[in-house]
């Protein structure tokens, strides 16, 4: 395949959202600000304790309340669900045992707030206390009480690994480094609090819910499953959604529990969240220890790779397993490396679930991998950019871990943001208490693999053209933000030459649009764009096909734009001429474009896990972060950042240079202070005063580099461009704090007591 | 959506009137910019039957010079109001500094300094939901009989963390407070107790009017926080000082500090007054300000390195307030 070549000033051409005027004017409408007119108001009661077996749910006192329609517990929903079908083991409302603090147990609808709150007052439940784990390495040891009894050990998933002879790498080696690093769980504090809106018709038994999710259709799945309902009468609409970063790509157990309660009170429901309910959902990234090893050459080459790595992964499995294989997988795709060993455990934990942040499963080991290069670098007193030169790839070529690497912008990256920087002048003369320092990474462009594998395309898009000449795009792309919405209407106005208000972008209601997996992985320009080009290509071929007959004229020869179909000697056609010609004995229009990752791409069978970590293209991104560290309060501040991500093409510059702020922004906040804290598994951080997100005053200016690899796979060369420069920050910024002040960081966030620790472990004070 | 406990809402338009509403509910609770109060109310940390709300009681929010070169500063006046102040910038520039160091600009623009001083303590076993709070038994400070910092406590250490009160305290500003009896004026030190479940020295029906700051010439000072993020964040430790400065000699000194007790602590300086500066004074200085703090594990943020920066920050701001002074001219 080669890249389709834009030129009808679409692409590549900075674009506003097309949704972006209703945010900021807040004229657009959450879930929370649907008009449901009556809906009941659903709460949930949730576990005080952090492990015990429920002996007794009493609910008659609350039953009896006035202004109690409906209460739901476990024994309501007997089928559990889960994002993965090999482990399916969380039920929206506890059954049997309560795994976490703040496990949903029991819920009420009721006429209003106050009524619901006194009603879960009044429901009596009775715990068996048992040993609780807090800690990855206590949940794991002989002898511990079972979380689930499908894992007896605690451990979801051991996987183990090996590329290569690590032992002969380490062997011919010149320097060996092994050093463990620890990092904090973190969360994606997105703004809007998590939500959902159930209304029931009685008459047909059907549900619609209106969610706060990047997966529509996995909640879809899930809603008809543990309701046991067909999903023929099931309906899901994501309306505006205020953030996602990988806490919405499952059905969580409020959006079930609405539907639960809704069926049950037969009766609209509005289940809102509080911010600590917010919190304790969580799904974000998980406490992760990582022992790694590397060996270098004199000259900087690696030879070999170890990576041990435990993660503390909460009490249900969600994303879990792909987690743990995602810190194997793309230890691969970088760099060259001729031997990489790998050893993951996902351990189940009495904490909220853990899932797929974003960067999901390879930010820590990325930040632990880079961090150590720039330390061993240093050893062997080499450049840190020079490290990474001495061991790029060279594209195309295929990882030992199967990956297809078609493009590979990772070394103009380096040379951007080295030059940029002025790397070669500053670095090593700083100013005492000042830094910079380098951290590269890199990530799929949507994974190969769906969850629920069906056979069907990867990504399938509709297009429907009537009488009026307006273009309907309908996509089950759920935009979280990212700009999905914008990027299909410019992909199609792209191919047909039609200005944006031509179009009308719907997306993400199952009555309405395609199925489409979801907003993860960051799969959706890629696939998402290339089936959105596919069903423009269909419509603009019928378009020409009715032209060419009237004006007689060759179909090869048009060209579309100016919303005109054109001929080389200058005769042309209005845009809605040409549509009314095509409807001719048709009537409405409508086509479907789709998108397959072909087999070649999906991993090799003989490779265990090699299915996650298979994508059509990396991104890659490489960063210098200048930062200054306050020795009196220990207290780091980042400065500057330059950063080069390739992405493929930017189909829109404006959304790509956002994301790419965004996503330095989230490592930065990972990096220097957000983390959470538990007390005996309580949450100490559940708000957005202890659980600090960076504000203005600490963000960097970030100044944005894009460089454009064109990838052969992508729709017009567009790869990911939201994720892979997260990760970089973590490194860079540890590396520029030893400039600064001559410590090695190896743990983060890198907070002002961890950096006080550092600075008197350096004086020996 | 988070509920808030039921009450009655009250605005009066004068002093007379607010005092005349909470002599009549002993449980009321006043209100101005409520960017402390309402938080709390919302996690059900109090249940006032009545809010009585100060903003349109007439002149409550003035700020005004008066002729012997102080300032009188209604409680009502937001932080935001005082950060713009021409006399404040001018003459009492810790002010303006203690008050760019809270929370974020949204909260300023409707937090007094009333407000700001009575705040209330803050612990991570209080600032929690109701639900956190009676899974975890309640505690001393609120609805519950014990203490999670302290176990076997019978008070509660919930830490004092606004950021005007030490700065108001090395100005030596008084307090003017109205009440059924009158009104009566005592030191902004002793508005304060060291108790985190009742910090406040203010009798029943007593309103804080507002604070009189003397003129502050001949001395310099200055206020420094430490908190993990540049805002929004209460100080991990706080600490203000000023120095009257003659030469190579240390006239007078005053260090108060926040973020560590449950009430602003104004520390014993007198052995410094009139001493000559030498390179040992702002440890001496600081080391008495640690002797006088007191942490416990109120916060996530351990007490280790909340002690450790205490220290260190009033070294630094004495050492630059004595490098300041040189630059002063006393008459």
């Amino acid at each position: 395949m080669t890249a389709h070549v834009p030129k009808n000033g679409k692409i590549g051409i900075p674009t506003p959202l097309i949704d972006g005027i209703e945010k900021v004017t807040g004229k657009a409408k959450y879930v929370a600000d649907l008009p449901a007119a009556g809906a009941l108001v659903g709460r949930i009661l949730r576990s005080p304790v952090a492990h015990g077996r429920i002996i007794s749910i009493d609910v008659a006192a609350a039953a009896a309340l006035d202004g109690v329609i409906a209460i739901a517990t476990g024994e309501d929903c007997p089928v559990p669900s889960g994002v993965l079908p090999i482990c399916e083991d969380e039920y929206p409302l506890a059954r049997e045992k309560v795994r976490y603090r703040g496990e949903p147990v029991a819920a009420v609808a009721a006429i209003d707030e106050e009524t619901a709150e006194r009603a879960l007052r009044l429901i009596h439940i009775e715990y068996e206390i048992l040993p609780a784990y807090f800690d990855a390495r206590k949940a794991m040891m002989p002898g511990a009480v079972a979380i689930h009894d499908y894992k007896p050990n605690n451990v979801l998933r051991e996987c183990h690994s090996e590329f290569g002879d690590t032992a002969a790498g380490f062997s011919r080696a010149d320097l060996v480094r092994e050093k463990t690093f620890r990092f904090a769980e973190i969360h994606h504090a997105q703004i809007e609090p998590n939500v959902t809106l159930a209304e029931y018709d009685a008459v047909r038994d059907a549900l619609t819910l209106y969610a706060a999710t990047q997966t529509p259709y996995y909640l879809h799945l899930a809603v008809a499953q543990c309701l046991q309902i067909d999903t023929s009468r099931v309906r899901v609409v994501k309306p505006f959604l205020g953030g996602g970063f990988g806490a919405r790509t499952e059905a969580l157990p409020h959006d079930l529990i609405a539907a639960l309660l809704a069926r049950k009170a037969k009766h609209s429901v509005r289940l809102c969240q509080t911010r600590e309910e917010t919190f304790i959902s969580h799904r974000g990234r998980p406490e992760t220890e990582i022992t790694l090893k590397l060996g270098m050459t004199r000259e900087g080459k690696l030879t070999a790779c170890h990576a041990e790595v435990i993660m503390r992964g909460g009490a249900y499995a969600s994303y879990g397993i792909i987690t743990i294989l995602y810190t194997g997988a793309l230890l691969h795709g970088i760099y060259h490396i001729p031997a990489i060993k790998h050893d993951g455990w996902r351990v189940f934990t009495n904490t909220a679930p853990s899932g797929p942040q974003r960067g999901h499963g390879t930010v820590d080991p990325r930040a632990a991998f880079e961090a150590l290069m720039n330390e061993m670098a240093a050893e062997l007193r080499l450049d840190e950019f020079e490290v990474r030169r001495a061991n790029l790839l060279s594209a195309p070529c295929t990882t030992m871990y199967a990956q297809k690497v078609l493009s590979y912008g990772l070394p103009e990256c380096l040379d951007k943001v080295m030059k940029a920087s002025g790397w070669a002048e500053r670095r090593g003369r700083m100013p005492k208490g000042r830094g910079l320092g380098l951290g590269c990474s890199h990530f799929v462009s949507g994974t190969s693999t769906p969850k629920h594998w069906t056979g069907e395309p990867h990504a399938t898009v509709n297009l429907k053209l009537d009488f009026d000449g307006g273009i309907t795009i309908l996509t089950g792309a759920a935009d979280c933000g990212q700009g999905s919405n914008t990027m299909v209407a410019q992909v199609v106005g792209e191919v047909l030459g039609i200005e944006e208000k031509r179009m009308r972008v719907v997306s993400a209601d199952s009555a309405l649009t395609p199925k489409d997996n979801g907003s993860y992985s960051s799969r959706v320009t890629f696939m998402v764009g290339n089936a959105a080009l596919q069903a423009a290509q269909l419509l603009k071929k019928m378009l020409v096909e009715a032209a060419a007959k009237k004006l007689e004229a060759p179909v090869e020869e048009f060209e579309l734009s100016h919303e005109c179909l054109w001929l080389p000697d200058g005769r042309s056609m209005p845009f809605n001429e040409a549509v009314q010609l095509a409807l001719v004995d048709t009537g409405t229009i409508t086509v479907r474009g789709t998108f397959t990752c072909p087999p070649e791409f999906r991993g090799d069978k003989n490779i265990r896990g090699s299915a996650i970590g298979a994508s059509m293209g990396f991104s890659y991104a490489a960063q210098v972060v200048e930062a200054s560290v306050d020795e009196i309060t220990g207290k780091v501040t980042p400065h500057k950042v330059w950063v080069a991500v390739d992405v493929g093409r930017a189909l829109n510059p404006l959304a790509v240079e956002g994301q790419i702020q965004g996503g330095v922004w989230m490592g930065m906040g990972q990096a220097m202070t957000e983390e959470t804290a538990y007390d005996e598994g309580r949450m100490l951080h559940a708000n957005l005063l202890e659980y600090r997100v960076p504000t203005m005053l600490d963000s960097p200016d970030i100044e944005v580099f894009i460089v454009e690899s064109i990838d052969p796979n992508g729709p017009f060369g567009a790869k990911e461009a939201s994720e892979c420069m997260l990760a970089g920050f973590l490194p860079a910024l540890m590396s520029a704090v030893h400039e600064a002040v001559g410590v090695r960081p190896d743990e983060l966030p890198l907070t002002p007591d961890r950096l006080v620790q550092l600075l008197a472990a350096r004086t020996g004070a | 959506m988070e509920l808030m406990p039921s009450f009655r809402f009250h605005r009066p338009t004068s002093l007379a009137e607010a005092v005349g509403a909470l002599t009549l509910d002993p449980h009321a609770r006043l209100m101005a910019g409520g960017t402390d109060l309402l938080p709390n109310l919302r996690r059900f940390l109090a249940r006032p039957g009545l809010l009585v709300d100060l903003t349109a009681v007439e002149g409550f929010g003035s700020i005004q010079k008066m002729a012997d070169g102080g300032m009188r500063i209604g409680a009502g006046l937001t932080l935001d109001a005082l950060i713009e102040n021409d006399y404040v910038a001018a003459d009492w520039p810790v002010l303006r500094e203690a008050a760019l160091t809270v929370a974020g600009p949204t909260h300023r623009v409707a937090a007094t300094v009333g407000g700001n001083l009575c705040q209330d303590t803050r612990c991570m076993f209080f600032n929690q939901s109701e639900w956190w709070r009676a899974s975890n038994g309640y505690c001393l400070k609120h609805d519950g009989d014990r203490c999670h910092v302290v176990v076997k406590s019978d008070r509660c250490f919930a830490t004092y963390r606004g950021d005007l009160a030490p700065a108001l305290m090395v100005l030596d500003a008084e307090a003017e407070v109205i009440g059924p009896e009158g009104v009566r004026r005592l030191k902004v030190a002793e508005l304060f107790c060291d108790s985190g479940a009742n910090h406040l020295n203010l009798h029943a029906g007593e309103i804080l009017v507002a604070v009189i700051v003397p003129a502050a010439e001949g001395w310099c000072a200055g206020y420094d926080k430490v908190r993990v993020r540049a805002a929004i964040d209460f100080p991990i430790a706080g600490v203000a000082a000023a120095i009257c400065r003659r030469g190579s000699r240390l006239c007078a000194l005053r260090v108060a500090i926040t973020g560590c007790n449950s009430a602003p602590v104004q520390i014993s300086t007198a052995e410094f007054d009139k001493t000559d500066w030498d390179t040992a004074t702002a440890e001496a200085v600081a080391t008495a300000v640690r002797k006088s703090a007191e942490f416990r594990r109120t916060s996530n943020v351990s007490a280790k390195y909340r002690r450790h920066v205490l220290h260190a920050i009033t070294v630094r701001l004495v050492e630059r307030l004595w490098m300041q002074g040189s630059s002063l001219t006393v008459r």
